[in-house]
């Protein structure tokens, strides 16, 4: 290991330099997309932001407690189906509905969590993933039909705004100015940042905090940590809430923008893998992880997507891509899934810290704080055979 | 709501001069949004066709015209568009489909039309020019899509496929004041011009579709007949559903059994099937898509064959007869199966005589796509459709607009180059808000892979 | 009751092809431990590689063969290469991989063989006709007590039958067998008995993908198609029946196999209105999440020790 060429203080003046100049270029990017990007751009952005938000929250399952989800699209289409229901059936306000939306998940997650105190490691991932599975089978079950609108899904789930004068006040303060037609963008933008930022809040206080240190030390060992006196069922059932909890608002956001049907990409398993893509990609156990894998994933997507025809692929990638029949994303984000596992577990956040580990060390500050890490799950004894 | 009057006016005159400069039959009609009436003198909804007998000589009063006046920006809406118009759809490209041929075909014959419409000055001075993006069938793609397209500067969308990509981007459209023409769906929602009079759709909505089909069972089966339903548990299959629900009383089906499948399930429909023999209904109705019409048709032939006896009368929704390549694969389990459609078959050998077929076919045998015509005509034919409502349009005093263009979608009355004999596209402002509600009860002929025409043309539902 | 019969046997042939998926899931997960995520997808590979070898002229008998073959050797390149040496990392790191698996092949098929990736809904996907390994016309059925029973739906029962009579006698009758159950009952003393567990897990791979190659080619013959969409749900019925049977017995993952398509269909058909086409995979979630449960070892697998 060769020696960093600079070293940092934590807290010091230099990083505090680095924060703010961070700070400042993000708030710059965050101001400059809604103003002077065009639609496509702000659509795209506000696709990211959606699935940040659902990375995020899946994120804080996998990287603290290290239990595995492929049911949070199901988590997802909650808090869509109760932005919708609400919307739709009794006139609430789409904005009204995120707490609700928040509550009802955090329900629906905490009593998933009961099996999940029991049913560890991989065999809660295929249990998930059946949750996934069946959640959009649910909404078009002919029994709750009357609620969920069935198969044919939920219209006019989004905002009512005066057909003539669309504005959105708050506290009579107008600050969207017309939301009409394409206008309307920005103003789903600015809601999708907001549920981030919550969510990030969220997590970034969690992680920071003395429960935080709690989830970490069971995430690393269990019975340790019952020993130390964390109560195990009571913390497992709360963060799995809070995770589904947070999916749900990104949902609500899909809901907000006009329709809900149940065969929506998000909403069914393939949902689920997206949010586990994007999760990996940046970097499970990391906070910004993410927020940079969604960035990534939606970059590639929107980049490659006409690379189905040959023409359409810039010079280099030709050769590589051009015998496929699809659009390469799928397969970029498989191999890099497969890939990261062999050379950066903790996705492109890690592979970072680790590069600018080796120029600038970070002396960190003597207080215990806490850290994500990748989840070690105890190695399961194969069990022995019949006979 | 406060109008500009004269504005008004203007639309007014305007629209009845063209109807007159067009000459053609359209009935005289009033606008029914109350706020335009309170405004204008004598016409009421109610008794049109009371002064049809002027329209000869004199121009109509009144015929629908779109009310800028919501508009963002109601000024681009009524702007001139010149030299070149730019035409835009969205449809799935990457094969993704419901069929064992992928949608992508759609694209082809779509632009082969744009392209034919250029060459031959379709439009006289005004070039066209088409640009196609990718939703990848995905609802949450089309609105991106839509951006990206209106972003470069479209004027008309035309074509967008599947009733939850149309339905995501209806409100922008519609407050954007770009036309949303033809949409390749038969949803009802299409209808609502009150609310959305810039989206139109150009497939005979799916509960006339079944409305057709109780009246055939009606005249076939006058005591009344044991009907059960096979669908695929999506908005698709629902809006069927419901529709035979509704109409049974009417004409006299008995539903005895309803039977969904998953259109995610990979597996053939074996338990349904079972199920519905087990009640040996006189009618099978069966809206399934894609390949599920290929196992629904195996299945219930095996079910028959099973069954010795039972012979049910079977009807299957057009979007499966959509693609001969279906019926195809079902091969003689498909033979007898009654369909309904309202266009001719360009890959049946009777029709290629017909010189609008087979114009089409040289054209798209010239580009190299001469094995997906059968896909490739629904986009041919919607391009041919919209040039035509754009040629109407221009033909209006005021030119091609936005506004003209949605005006002349709205009270059209035209002959496709694809329609049966007998088929007839009309639309009359908010009287009759769909184009194409004329259909032709088919059956499907294995040997041949063709359709024999059962009956006549149903024009009931057009209005 | 001849109703009942009928939709016996529907529920036994689809059965069959979910206690296929269930058996590869056992033989890996006995050997090495892992849940093969990627079980389904593999299956789909191999299955679109015998539609090509169809494409080529070959009878769909010979190309069942050399498509499992190519499973076989799919699975063994897929353990050597990358499951094991990522599985000293962590069983993390093996799940995720297991999950891009899952995608890359789905995305391979795609990007081959034409259609839209969408691992979830079959709906888009591009369907190609896929030719059935039995006589499938409408008239190709027996009449048994009453019931018409289709000969496809016998012949894939009886295959599936015949398949674990056989691999029955490669467990307990041969040299291999004899060396994957030592490997599975203690790879750490086999491996000091001198039994190469390399071989033997790579062997085990490669036998699962192969019998998830027939378990896909039977399933499309009966679907008489094959779309990206094909094995997922398959996969979800499969898992369940690995489930049920427990994790580490063959022999349970082909009676669960056989249970499961058995309730599903029973349940939809006599249920309408509650499971009904709906909600039958309802009945394989209820499944999974009540065997880990309340009986983690399933009905016929060891129980394991719980380490404190």
């Amino acid at each position: 290991m060769t020696k960093p060429l600079f070293s940092i203080k934590q807290g010091g003046p230099t990083s505090w330099a680095i924060r703010i100049a961070c700070a400042v270029v993000l708030a710059y990017v965050v101001l400059w997309i809604p103003t002077s990007g065009s639609n496509s751009l702000i659509d795209t952005a506000t696709t990211a932001l959606t699935l940040m938000g659902a990375a995020l929250s899946l994120n804080l399952l996998l990287g603290f407690t290290g239990q595995i989800s492929l049911g949070h699209s199901a988590f997802f289409g909650v808090g869509a189906y109760t932005t919708a229901i609400f919307v739709t059936r009794w006139g609430w306000s789409p904005l009204k509905t995120l707490p609700i939306a928040f509550v009802v998940a955090f329900v629906v997650g905490a009593l998933v969590s009961l099996p999940a105190l029991r049913i560890k490691g991989v065999y809660l991932a295929l249990v998930t993933l059946t949750l996934g599975v069946v959640f959009p089978q649910f909404i078009k079950w002919p029994k709750i039909e009357w609620l969920t609108g069935g198969s044919r899904g939920l219209v006019d789930t989004g905002f009512k705004f005066d057909k003539n004068n669309r504005t959105f006040e708050i506290f009579g303060w107008n600050p969207w100015g017309n939301l009409r037609g394409e206008n309307v963008k920005p103003f789903y933008f600015w809601i999708a940042v907001m549920i981030v930022v919550i969510i990030y809040l969220i997590c970034r206080g969690l992680v920071k905090s003395r429960v935080g240190r709690s989830l970490i030390a069971i995430r690393d060992n269990n019975t340790a940590a019952a020993v130390m006196g964390v109560n195990l069922a009571l913390t497992k059932g709360m963060v799995f809430g809070l995770s589904a909890a947070m999916c749900a608002l990104p949902g609500c956001l899909t809901a907000m923008k006009g329709t809900v049907t149940p065969d929506s990409a998000l909403l069914t398993v393939a949902g689920s893998i997206t949010f586990l893509i994007v999760m990996v990609i940046g970097g499970a156990g990391s906070l910004w992880g993410p927020i940079i894998g969604a960035i990534v994933f939606q970059f590639i997507t929107e980049k490659t997507s006409n690379w189905i025809e040959p023409d359409e692929i810039p010079g280099i990638f030709r050769p590589i891509f051009s015998w496929s029949k699809t659009a390469p994303s799928g397969g970029i984000f498989a191999l890099s899934l497969i890939a990261l596992m062999f050379v950066a577990p903790l996705g492109l956040a890690g592979l970072w810290k680790r590069l600018i580990g080796r120029i600038v060390a970070v002396v960190p500050q003597p207080v215990g704080t806490a850290t994500l890490g990748i989840p070690t799950w105890e190695v399961e004894e194969p069990p022995s055979a019949t006979k | 709501m406060q109008r500009s009057s004269t504005r008004f006016l203007a639309v007014l005159a305007v629209g009845a001069l063209f109807v007159g400069a067009c000459g053609d039959d359209k009935k005289d009609t009033a606008d029914t949004t109350a706020d335009t009436t309170a405004d204008t003198t004598a016409d009421t909804t109610a008794d049109t066709t009371a002064d049809t007998s002027a329209d000869t000589t004199v121009p109509a009063p009144t015929s629908w015209a779109v009310n800028t006046d919501d508009c963002i920006d109601p000024d681009a809406a009524n702007a001139l568009i010149e030299g070149t118009i730019q035409i835009g759809a969205v449809f799935p490209l990457t094969g993704e489909s419901a069929a064992d041929e992928a949608f992508a075909p759609v694209k082809d014959g779509w632009l082969a039309y744009m392209d034919y419409a250029n060459e031959n000055g379709l439009l006289g001075d005004l070039q066209i020019e088409a640009s196609v993006e990718d939703d990848q069938y995905s609802k949450d793609l089309t609105p991106g899509a839509v951006s990206t397209l209106l972003d470069a500067g479209v004027d008309v969308f035309s074509g967008i496929l599947g009733t939850p990509n149309n339905l995501a981007v209806r409100d922008t459209l519609n407050e954007e004041c770009v036309p949303q023409l033809n949409n390749l769906t038969g949803a009802p929602e299409w209808g609502d011009v009150a609310n959305y009079p810039w989206t139109t759709g150009e497939r005979v909505p799916y509960d006339i579709e079944a409305k057709v089909y109780a009246e055939q069972i009606a005249q076939q089966f006058p005591e009344g007949a044991t009907v059960a339903l096979f669908s695929v548990n999506s908005d698709f299959g629902q809006i069927y559903v419901d529709a035979f629900k509704e109409l049974a009383d009417e004409f006299g089906l008995e539903i005895v059994d309803e039977q969904t499948v998953e259109a995610t399930d990979g597996a053939p429909p074996v338990s349904q099937i079972t199920s519905i023999a087990s009640k040996a209904p006189q009618v099978v109705i069966g809206i399934p898509i894609g390949i599920g019409c290929v196992t629904f048709l195996n299945e219930l032939a095996s079910a028959k064959a099973q069954n010795a006896g039972w012979e049910p009368v079977t009807y299957i929704s057009n979007t499966c007869a959509a693609s001969s390549l279906i019926l195809a694969a079902a091969g003689a389990n498909a033979d007898g199966v009654l369909t309904s459609n309202n266009l001719l078959d360009v890959k049946d050998p009777a029709n290629a005589d017909v010189p609008a077929v087979a114009e089409f076919l040289a054209y798209m045998d010239a580009l190299g796509k001469a094995d997906t015509v059968a896909t490739a005509a629904a986009g041919w034919h919607v391009a041919e459709v919209t040039v035509a409502i754009i040629k109407q349009a221009m033909e209006s005093p005021e030119g091609v607009t936005r506004a003209s263009i949605i005006n002349a979608a709205r009270n059209f009355t035209y002959t496709p180059a694809f329609a049966r004999p007998g088929v007839v596209f009309k639309s009359i402002g908010e009287e009759d808000p769909f184009l194409a509600e004329s259909l032709q009860v088919v059956e499907y002929d294995a040997d041949t892979a063709t359709f024999t025409a059962i009956g006549d043309v149903i024009t009931t539902f057009e209005s | 009751m001849e109703l009942f019969l009928q939709r016996l046997v529907d529920g036994l042939s689809e059965g069959s092809v979910y206690a296929l998926i269930a058996l590869g899931i056992v033989i890996i997960y006995r050997g090495t431990g892992h849940l093969n995520f990627a079980q389904g997808e593999m299956a789909l590979f191999s299955t679109y590689v015998v539609y090509q070898f169809g494409e080529w002229g070959i009878p769909i008998g010979i190309a069942v063969v050399m498509g499992m073959a190519v499973g076989f050797l799919l699975g063994a390149v897929t353990e050597v290469a990358i499951v094991r040496p990522i599985s000293k990392k962590s069983p993390f790191a093996v799940f995720i991989v297991t999950i891009g698996l899952f995608q890359l092949l789905n995305w391979l098929d795609g990007a081959i063989w034409g259609g839209q990736q969408l691992p979830n809904t079959g709906v888009g996907s591009k369907q190609i006709r896929f030719p059935s390994l039995f006589p499938s016309k409408p008239t190709d059925f027996v009449t048994i007590l009453g019931a018409n029973i289709k000969i496809q739906s016998l012949g894939v029962i009886a295959l599936v039958a015949l398949l674990t009579v056989g691999l029955f006698a490669i467990f307990n009758h041969t040299r291999l067998g004899l060396a994957m159950r030592a490997v599975a009952a203690n790879g750490e003393s086999a491996k000091l008995v001198g039994i190469r567990t390399g071989r033997v897990l790579m062997a085990s791979w490669g036998m699962a993908a192969a019998i998830g190659a027939l378990g896909g080619v039977v399933f499309a013959g009966i679907s008489t198609s094959v779309s990206l969409g094909l094995m997922f749900t398959v996969f979800i019925y499969g898992a369940a029946a690995a489930t049920l049977g427990g994790f580490d017995s063959p022999g349970g993952a082909v009676i669960a196999g056989f249970s499961i398509g058995l309730i599903q269909n029973m349940a939809a058909g006599y249920a309408p209105e509650w499971v009904g086409q709906e909600m039958k995979v309802g009945v394989a979630f209820l499944v999974i999440l009540g065997v880990l449960l309340f009986r983690p070892s399933g009905l016929f697998g060891t129980s394991r020790v719980e380490r404190v």
